[in-house]
């Protein structure tokens, strides 16, 4: 048993710890340099951006169209479409894959978990195997997920052209990986009471599988596939900026041409629809855990049965809404793939092979690259054979060139980004908590005045939208315009990170906050405590290592993100990917993307095992 | 004589440091109705999972149905299995599926994954209407189709009194079904148990700390202290001072 005082000292140490991790950043960044004195009036750009915000276009804002184009509202009706659509049909390649990865990764369902005594040979085979396909799946989630959609999607446009089905698989990967992953997780989280009493009456561990723990983690399941597909919708937008034709696209457009009206015009309807399914994955979640209730039973007839069997069958409780929903949406996914522009590319499966062929010649090293670039698979070993000393070389050399100061760059972002994300999500927790920004926190009986009571309701739902507003914009798109209005540094892609964050961390952790039982809080408010104090010192530290687990996971998926964000021209993994894609070095473009896969890849095992520690301790807390 | 259907010999079972159980011998005839009773941590789950073949000793013979769990391959064990029902103390009911659902879940051990989907999925008529007996009999047939988080606690324990018969065991095993209940459910719970397994002819096994409820519902009473038996016998013959013994805390002996 602890003794309270070492457990705060414990935490003091982590927020230092964090707020070094900052400065450390901040230092490795460097600091801002800003020109402010070229043009008139450097501050009129922002000014005239921000006032689109105000006054966003319903019509085209370029004056010299051609008469028959396309009105300005239709084309971003039809890019909004096109959003859904491709993110639908990759949700379509990534769940059952998702499904079939997270099965394989988890082990609840092996045989012989039931046996006691000591394992037959072919018992201890199977499991072994089992093991082996398990770990094996794990690096096909974690590699998958290793490399941005982005990027996957660079690879795959740059290998068969610009088909939206290899868009759409670019999504697919990463996102089944995560699906995949996540899933295990939910179904090895799921209480063990339920299975251990199925294997008591002799079911084996699959049956246990099938019938305990897989029903009991569906719930979460499906509300994860759901804000799954808000990240679709999001990263399908942003795919508009390397040029699908999403609602990234006509974005970058607008904003290139200083049309800023049109730009928020069309932000604003990413918002909309990031919000609605956002509200929808909600609603299914209250949906799921309340279940339906059931419709009065009529009085039993005398001297009958009381209750016939096909009586309550027929009046069985059942969520039409729910069973609907899923419906439509497999009959809108089916929709997707037949109808509108086709997803595959024109190509027959020769030019298909002779495209993948040269490709691959082109992100064959240069120094081993092979004369004849469509040469066959044993030609290109051959020209690996005895240079691979000259591989290591071109290499090194890249490494020390570019590498590692971008690999460093990139760290610091998303390093700087998470911590600022963080110290910002938790000063305006309590402000959007629903329990503290009320005229009556935590239903304590106050004197609170009409005026101070909508006033902190206004203060709680402003904050809960700044939240929702911060996590609805993708991270790309913030930083695509902050990099426009600030000038290039590594700054606005922390800005930009650090602002999607916040976002999310707000959510996950009013959550937990949410979660955490009100005896505490409620006693230092009813003590007299005002409500910073109430959160500070009760709500704060309660919830502190649940905290911590949000923030590495977020702080994972930031170091993903900040390998990419690099391509919009700052130093960093993501720029010298695009420069090299530019620049058709399609091995050095490689290059690279291996090094981002291998920070992601070291990052996502340290939150794995930060989070697994912190899951022993936020376990007994 | 009648059949024996449980025994144990020189039984001891650790967890780590903790002895959990140490020399127990018990035999329990067919038809028998058994209370186990004492304080928490005295050992009584340990011991009813031990005869439900769900946990291994660590140095003894143990005979289930006739039959060495120890020696059994998957097959056997589950088949076992299958013949004993067993109501954990937290029901490990799935709480989003319904009644049904966790009624049917009763059957795996005879029924291949397969049959199990389809149990689970669309059941068949017949069964249907074997669950619908059942639940008459426990009194929530008209609970079948509802979610089981939606029922009430003492509705909940039904449903696992549900499930277990529909294995058609040979001896029911009860980890402390009254524990949580107030008294005058307790009762209830109790009646509904002996009742159905005097119906069934099934073996009764149950654990529990009120000494009084044991006395007035089964007719051996078998007293854990410690991981250890120091009573077993006709519940009414049990004497005042050993009565106190039986909770009073741990003493501080050279073993302890």
């Amino acid at each position: 048993m602890k003794v309270p005082v070492s457990i705060w000292s414990g935490k003091r140490l982590v927020v230092v710890i964090l707020l070094g991790v900052l400065v450390t950043c901040g230092w490795i960044l460097g600091p801002r340099v800003i020109h402010l004195s070229e043009g008139a009036n450097p501050f009129a750009e922002i000014e005239r951006f921000f006032g689109g915000a105000l006054a966003p276009s319903l019509e085209d804002e370029n004056p010299s169209l051609p008469a028959g184009a396309k009105p300005f509202l239709l084309r971003t009706g039809e890019s909004l479409m096109r959003t859904c659509r491709y993110a639908l049909v990759a949700m379509s390649l990534a769940l059952p894959a998702g499904l079939v990865l997270g099965f394989l990764a988890s082990s609840a369902w092996w045989p012989g978990a039931m046996m006691y005594g000591a394992a037959s040979l072919k018992r201890r085979l199977l499991r072994g195997s089992l093991r082996l396909l398990r770990w094996m799946c794990r690096l096909l989630i974690t590699l998958g997920r290793s490399i941005h959609e982005l990027v996957w999607a660079l690879l795959f446009l740059s290998a068969l052209g610009d088909a939206p089905i290899a868009a759409c698989v670019a999504l697919a990967l990463p996102f089944a990986g995560t699906l995949g992953k996540v899933f295990s997780e939910l179904i090895d989280e799921q209480t063990q009471a339920p299975r251990a009493a199925l294997m008591a009456t002799g079911a084996s561990p699959l049956q246990a599988f099938c019938g305990a723990l897989l029903p009991a983690a569906f719930p979460e399941m499906l509300t994860y596939t759901v804000y799954r597909f808000e990240c679709a919708l999001r990263s399908s937008a942003v795919l508009g900026f390397i040029g699908v034709e999403t609602i990234g696209l006509g974005i970058r457009q607008s904003y290139e041409n200083l049309y800023y009206g049109e730009v928020w015009t069309q932000l604003y309807a990413l918002v909309v629809l990031v919000v609605l399914v956002d509200i929808l994955g909600a609603r299914l979640r209250e949906r799921l855990n309340r279940g339906v209730a059931r419709k009065a039973l009529p009085e039993p007839t005398a001297g009958e049965e009381r209750y016939p069997e096909d009586l309550l069958r027929r009046t069985a409780p059942r969520d039409w809404v729910v069973r609907g929903g899923v419906l439509a949406t497999v009959l809108l996914t089916l929709l997707c793939w037949n109808v509108g522009k086709e997803l595959g590319a024109d190509l027959t499966t020769d030019q298909r092979s002779e495209r993948m062929s040269r490709f691959l010649t082109k992100l064959t090293p240069a120094p081993v690259r092979p004369e004849n670039r469509l040469a066959t698979g044993s030609e290109r070993v051959e020209a690996f054979r005895g240079k691979t000393g000259e591989v290591a070389d071109w290499a090194g050399d890249l490494w020390t060139r570019n590498g590692a100061e971008a690999l460093l760059n990139t760290v610091a972002i998303a390093s700087a980004a998470i911590v600022l994300a963080g110290v910002g999500a938790a000063l305006l927790l309590p402000l959007g908590s629903r329990a503290l920004a009320r005229g009556d926190p935590f239903g304590v009986l106050g004197a609170a005045s009409r005026g101070v009571r909508f006033l902190w309701a206004a203060v709680g739902f402003f904050t809960r939208s700044l939240f929702v507003l911060g996590r609805a914009v993708p991270e790309y798109v913030y930083a695509f315009l902050l990099v426009g209005l600030l000038g290039p540094s590594a700054w606005p892609l922390v800005l930009a990170l650090a602002l999607h964050n916040l976002g999310i961390l707000g959510r996950l952790w009013g959550e937990v906050m949410e979660n955490q039982r009100p005896e505490g809080p409620r006693h230092w408010i009813q003590c007299g405590a005002g409500r910073f104090q109430a959160y500070l010192g009760s709500l704060a530290p309660l919830s502190f290592n649940r905290f911590l687990l949000f923030f590495f996971y977020r702080w994972e998926t930031c170091i993903r993100e900040a390998t990419i964000l690099g391509m919009l021209g700052i130093s960093s993994l993501g720029y010298y990917v695009s420069i090299a894609h530019n620049w058709l070095r399609y091995d050095e473009m490689l290059f690279y993307v291996l090094l981002g896969a291998a920070a992601v890849f070291a990052g996502d095992l340290l939150s794995d095992w930060m989070r697994r520690r912190l899951r022993g301790s936020a376990g007994c807390s | 004589m009648m059949e024996k259907i449980l025994e144990l010999a020189d039984i001891h079972r650790s967890f780590g440091a903790v002895k959990a159980l140490s020399e127990i011998n018990l035999q329990i005839h067919k038809g028998e109705r058994v209370a186990l009773i004492g304080a928490s941590g005295s050992g009584k789950t340990t011991l009813l999972r031990l005869l439900g073949a769900q946990l291994a000793p660590d140095r003894g013979e143990i005979r289930v149905l006739g039959r060495d769990p120890l020696a059994l391959g998957e097959s056997g064990l589950r088949e076992l299995r299958s013949r004993l029902g067993y109501m954990p103390q937290d029901l490990g009911l799935v709480p989003n599926l319904r009644v049904l659902q966790n009624v049917v879940a009763g059957r795996c051990g005879r029924r291949s994954i397969l049959g199990t989907l389809r149990d689970l999925i669309l059941p068949a008529l017949g069964v249907r209407r074997r669950i619908h007996a059942l639940l008459e009999r426990v009194g929530i047939e008209e609970k079948m189709y509802d979610r089981v988080d939606t029922l009430s606690g003492g509705q909940q324990q039904r449903v696992a009194v549900a499930r277990a018969l529909f294995q058609e065991p040979v001896a029911l095993l009860a980890d402390e079904p009254v524990s949580a209940v107030d008294p005058a459910r307790a009762r209830d719970v109790l009646d509904l148990l002996v009742r159905l397994c005097e119906e069934e002819g099934l073996t009764l096994l149950v654990s529990m700390h009120q000494l009084e409820l044991a006395q007035d519902y089964f007719p051996r009473v078998v007293g854990l202290k410690t991981g250890r038996i120091v009573f077993d016998g006709e519940g009414s013959s049990l004497r005042e001072e050993e009565m106190a013994d039986l909770f009073q805390l741990r003493e501080r002996t050279a073993g302890a």
